[in-house]
């Protein structure tokens, strides 16, 4: 099966909606760290931006624009405790195993298995609403999340948006 | 969220995207991306295919040290066993198949 076109079918969907036209960020080139260390010494940690949020905290709202909010998440939660909110995708897998867009269990198991060397102590979910101030990313929020994923000494992100 | 790893990758963490749009993770350019061509939701396979998840799982961390030019994007050999489409607020966009 061919990849899903989804720049075109947003595009629709937001003028649709009534919001202006999304202006699309178009990289030529990216960076690149690679760290100076192996895999099986490196502290991994998880982001997602699938709406994903624990039970005891308040749901993402799932119409949001312009939603900074990035929640962190204990590396040991129950995998069982964990709520959806977005109404961009089909989360009914992911509601069943949230291993499917947040493999915290098979990231737990690469550690035990010696593959990696830790799971970092705080997991994430956040950056979901549709970001049209992307300085803001620039200036506040990504700095302050690369901030604190230096304080948990992480070494590598695992990054699945949704 | 690729703006986000490509801040990241500049402040020293090494970061990989498992994405589920080609077309989406191509404008972005994220430093290192994992395609894999699953409905949104499923970067990781089917719920309970703990050995798929794991598979894809270590095809990311993979790339983290085989990537060397940043912008990679690699297609990961995966096939869903139905087709599926896109439907953001329940407008459905039909998938080629």
């Amino acid at each position: 099966m061919q990849p899903i076109r989804y720049v075109d079918a947003l595009n629709d969907y937001y003028t649709s909606m009534g919001n202006p036209p999304y202006r699309w960020t178009v990289n030529e080139s990216a960076p690149l760290h690679r760290p100076n260390k192996p895999l099986t010494q490196c502290t991994v940690s998880l982001l997602t931006s699938g709406g994903v949020s624990q039970c005891s905290m308040p749901a993402f709202n799932p119409d949001a624009k312009n939603d900074h909010r990035l929640d962190a998440i204990e590396r040991d939660v129950d995998g069982q405790d964990f709520q959806i909110h977005d109404s961009y995708y089909d989360h009914s897998d992911a509601d069943r195993d949230i291993n499917c867009i947040f493999p915290l269990d098979r990231l737990h198991e690469l550690a035990a298995g010696g593959e990696i060397g830790n799971v970092s102590p705080r997991l994430w979910s956040g950056f979901m609403g549709r970001i049209y101030n992307r300085s803001k990313v620039m200036e506040e929020s990504g700095p302050a999340f690369a901030a604190a994923l230096k304080e948990d000494q992480v070494d590598i992100l695992v990054a699945a948006p949704s | 969220m690729g703006l986000v790893c490509r801040l990241l990758e500049e402040r020293g963490i090494a970061t990989v995207y498992i994405a589920t749009g080609r077309d989406l993770t191509e404008l972005v350019k994220p430093p290192r991306a994992l395609f894999v061509n699953h409905p949104m939701g499923n970067n990781f396979g089917h719920a309970g295919d703990d050995r798929t998840q794991s598979d894809i799982l270590r095809a990311a961390l993979a790339m983290i040290h085989t990537t060397e030019l940043g912008g990679e994007l690699i297609d990961y050999p995966t096939t869903w066993d139905e087709n599926f489409s896109f439907a953001p607020g329940g407008k459905v966009i039909a998938a080629t198949a």
